[in-house]
């Protein structure tokens, strides 16, 4: 441990020493304004993007092109609801960064929690707001069979692929076989194909990351064309912000569940405990990766499902959303409360610290932004928006 | 279990202080990291090591009773982050292997930082409580 701590530390010494503003070599106004060498080690613990694409083990079809293309076709396909009308993109839609630009997402009824994007779910460890699902294919079951999204059930879904000859010719192709009598069998298998395709959205690179790594290579004509206000506020990201603490590594998130500060009442009178409900049904779901439908039979990603430890102060804890492309995913936080990034920004500066839910946990602080730092921090967060599709 | 709680017995008594001489607690675990008690000694290595922020490791340790001192009862082990006052979010399970050795499985630090990674080893009498300071990059 120590002598990678070592090596990271030394290394970012010596990009520093490398960036260092030397007469003659940068051009561009604001190019000497580099992070000290501790900013610089966070910045690229950011990075580098993307990472590598592996396939989910738990999904025996994770990575098959026929599954991609028969996930593909179940995504777009209004009847697995149940009024018909109904598709995952309906809610995920590609024009807005697979989400929807409503606060909460409205299916067959309203719902209590902001859409999430799709882009760079793969991988993850858990999934949705309140991580209820461990696989991004028992993540892509449960939308269709919630009363308030597609309003579907297993047995429509199987009939429908049991009977549409295009959808049966895509099962044939990507099980290798007919589909069988039960319906939770091919209503997972479906799912599992909608996995693979989602697992196949994903974010491509942006002006963050060609500076984090013109910074890791000690580029110093790439790093000076990074808008200077970005560099203040991703110097207040891992710097004041300790933003970072949370929103880290390459995909700007720790996988993990904090309560913020936003109040949980989903209305005047029902409470939305977040994390804590979520874990209670993970432990309760037969799709969950302890369970029969796991098609990895050494469970090899099913530890934090085996560990994973329900507390009191998982109530109202919500998971930390990655921010690549968050200019394009408003409104924000779990239940669509805040309507731009600037009131995100703001939520934070101000934080009523009394307001916090959490047993005593105590990583956030009013940060106390100025107009100017919060100019900055949206300049930055703004850089990590894709530069192509999607 | 009986088996192993007899053997450690057995060892206890046979083992020189854990503190002293040329034999080490936690000799056979390579490069392991002691921490010193009144009452035990524990030498664990974490895999992987170092401990990466936000995957999943297994701490190998074992438990050296100092002299005269019993195998204890019971082992836990636990972490949390002083300064943000909270815990890991998973509960590690520990198994007991031969010759007083065990593992940790399910620890996961989620956020990096300076953690304190705890072993509490407990008898009918009280428990000590050995703690090491991990910083995860």
């Amino acid at each position: 441990m120590s002598a990678r701590g070592t090596f990271v530390v030394i290394a970012a010494c010596i990009v520093a020493t490398a960036m260092a503003p030397q007469a003659g070599v940068m051009a561009q106004p604001g190019a000497s304004d580099f992070p000290e060498a501790e900013a610089l080690k966070r910045i690229l613990q950011l990075g580098p993007w993307p990472v590598a694409a592996r396939n989910d083990p738990s999904n025996r079809v994770s990575g098959n092109a026929d599954a991609v293309a028969f996930g593909a076709a179940l995504f777009i396909d209004t009847r697995l609801s149940g009024s018909q009308r109904i598709a995952c993109a309906t809610c995920h839609r590609p024009d807005r960064a697979f989400t929807d630009g409503r606060d909460r997402g409205v299916g067959a009824a309203r719902g209590d929690r902001n859409t999430l994007t799709l882009l760079d779910v793969a991988g993850q460890r858990w999934y949705g707001w309140d991580g209820a699902n461990d696989s991004l294919w028992s993540q892509s079951l449960r939308p269709i069979v919630d009363s308030r999204e597609m309003n579907g059930d297993l047995a429509r879904l199987a009939a429908l692929v049991r009977s549409d000859a295009a959808l049966r010719q895509h099962y044939v192709r990507t099980f290798g076989s007919a589909p069988g009598t039960r319906d939770d069998r091919i209503a997972v298998d479906s799912a599992k194909a909608i996995a693979a395709y989602v697992e196949t959205l994903r974010s491509t690179r942006t002006a963050f990351d060609d500076y984090r790594d013109a910074l890791a290579r000690g580029d110093v004509s790439t790093a000076s064309r990074y808008p200077t206000a970005a560099r203040r506020g991703l110097a207040l990201f891992v710097g004041k912000g300790r933003c970072d603490l949370c929103h880290s590594g390459p995909r700007f998130s720790n996988g993990e569940f904090h309560d913020v500060g936003v109040p949980f009442f989903a209305e005047r009178t029902r409470v939305d405990s977040g994390r804590y409900d979520g874990i209670r049904r993970l432990q309760a779901s037969p799709y969950n990766l302890l369970g029969a439908f796991n098609d990895d039979p050494a469970r090899s990603t099913a530890t934090s499902t085996r560990h994973v430890s329900l507390a009191h102060r998982n109530y109202g804890e919500f998971r930390v959303p990655s921010l690549r492309n968050v200019a394009r995913t408003a409104p924000y936080m779990h239940d669509g409360s805040l309507a731009t990034l600037r009131h995100v920004i703001r939520h934070y500066s101000d934080l009523d610290e009394d307001r916090l839910h959490a047993d005593g946990e105590s990583i956030l602080r009013p940060l106390r932004l100025s107009d100017v730092d919060i100019d900055d921090l949206v300049a930055f967060l703004e850089t990590l928006t894709s530069a192509g599709p999607p | 279990m009986r088996l192993r709680s007899l053997l450690a017995i057995a060892l206890a008594g046979v083992m020189p202080d854990a503190g002293a001489g040329a034999w080490a607690c936690g000799d056979e675990l390579g490069s392991a990291r002691r921490l010193e008690g009144d009452r035990y000694v524990v030498a664990y290595v974490t895999v992987p090591a170092p401990i990466v922020a936000g995957a999943h490791f297994v701490v190998d340790f074992v438990v050296c009773p100092r002299a005269g001192i019993a195998t204890p009862d019971s082992v836990r082990v636990d972490a949390m982050m002083p300064e943000h006052r909270h815990g890991m979010n998973y509960r590690p399970e520990i198994v007991a292997a031969k010759n007083g050795r065990y593992r940790a499985h399910g620890l996961l630090f989620h956020m990096s930082g300076r953690w304190d990674l705890t072993f509490d080893l407990s008898t009918a009498t009280g428990t000590e409580r050995l703690t090491e300071t991990i910083s995860v990059e």
